[in-house]
């Protein structure tokens, strides 16, 4: 849904709103809400693909690839050129909007579904590879981010691989060295505030999140503030 | 949404499949119409081109 954690891009919208401690309700920041209250601005400061997702599938190809979290499908439009289906599931009809325009606007095919991250609405053991950038992290509690990554599992198949990336401690606009819940406000052009909530990995509690899951980590590493794990299926 | 994608989508709740209903189309591209759980009996929109499989208790919100 979001690919709202790239510290390259956001500053400029979200340099006023310091993380708080998270008093709004559950109703006011939910992630289905908040992104469709945002996505025609948020869509437009997430142009450019992540570095980190190039890197990963580089050289990559599949029959069917998934973007957990398609956001505005800057990085399904990556799945699509290595993929013979690519497949964006995000919770946000408005950023689905905004995706499909992307996709016609530049060319490429991709299916865009509206789904959730902790039960998803594909087949299991259907897709080569798949992405699941920046979304973990919006959902609560720690049960349901657990279920996503089983659903994940599921979803590959048994030579699957994915890349799956949080907001980290690590990331300059945090003080703490421990996980957190927070609120992180969305600044529209009008001025108005839009509440997300997010819980802040440390990569210690992304490890054991990913451990109690049924995905098996192969490579996991921070970069640019992110948590990032290479995963295959148990 | 391409009706070659019933291939891959199933219903979010119990992972069974889905039947497609179509009220209008454009070739393959289906555009309006729904997805009707087989075991479960729910029913996803289909709406302007793409289908809604947010479980039921989330559709609201």
């Amino acid at each position: 849904m979001d690919h709202d954690s790239d510290p390259r891009t956001d500053s400029a919208t979200e340099a006023d709103s310091d993380p708080r401690t998270d008093s709004t309700t559950e109703a006011d920041s939910d992630p289905r809400t908040t992104y469709d209250r945002i996505a025609s601005h948020f869509s437009k400061t997430r142009e450019y693909p992540w570095p980190e997702i190039e890197t990963f599938l580089d050289g990559a190809s599949a029959d069917d690839a998934l973007d957990v979290g398609c956001g505005n499908g800057r990085h399904t439009e990556l799945l699509a050129d290595r993929a013979t289906r690519a497949v964006g599931v995000d919770v946000s009809r408005g950023l689905l909007d905004e995706a499909r325009a992307r996709a016609s606007a530049r060319g490429f095919d991709a299916a865009f579904v509206q789904g959730d991250a902790s039960a998803l609405p594909v087949r299991g053991g259907r897709f080569d590879l798949a992405l699941y950038v920046a979304t973990l992290h919006h959902l609560r509690p720690r049960e349901r981010r657990v279920r996503s990554l089983d659903e994940l599992a599921r979803a590959l198949g048994p030579a699957g691989r994915a890349l799956v990336s949080v907001w980290s401690v690590d990331h300059e606009r945090f003080d703490a060295t421990e996980g957190f819940d927070t609120t992180v406000d969305w600044t529209l052009p009008s001025g108005e505030t839009v509440p997300r909530y997010y819980h802040i990995y440390d990569a210690a509690e992304f490890a054991a999140d990913l451990e109690s899951s049924a995905l098996d980590v192969r490579e996991s590493f921070v970069s640019s503030g992110n948590c990032f794990a290479v995963v295959r299926p148990d | 949404m391409k009706e070659s994608l019933m291939d891959i989508l199933c219903d979010p709740l119990d992972k069974s499949e889905l039947e497609l209903e179509v009220d209008e189309r454009d070739g393959e591209e289906i555009i309006e119409g729904r997805l009707v759980g087989t075991v479960t009996g729910e029913v996803y929109p289909i709406e302007d081109g793409i289908p809604n499989l947010l479980p039921p208790d989330m559709r609201e919100e």
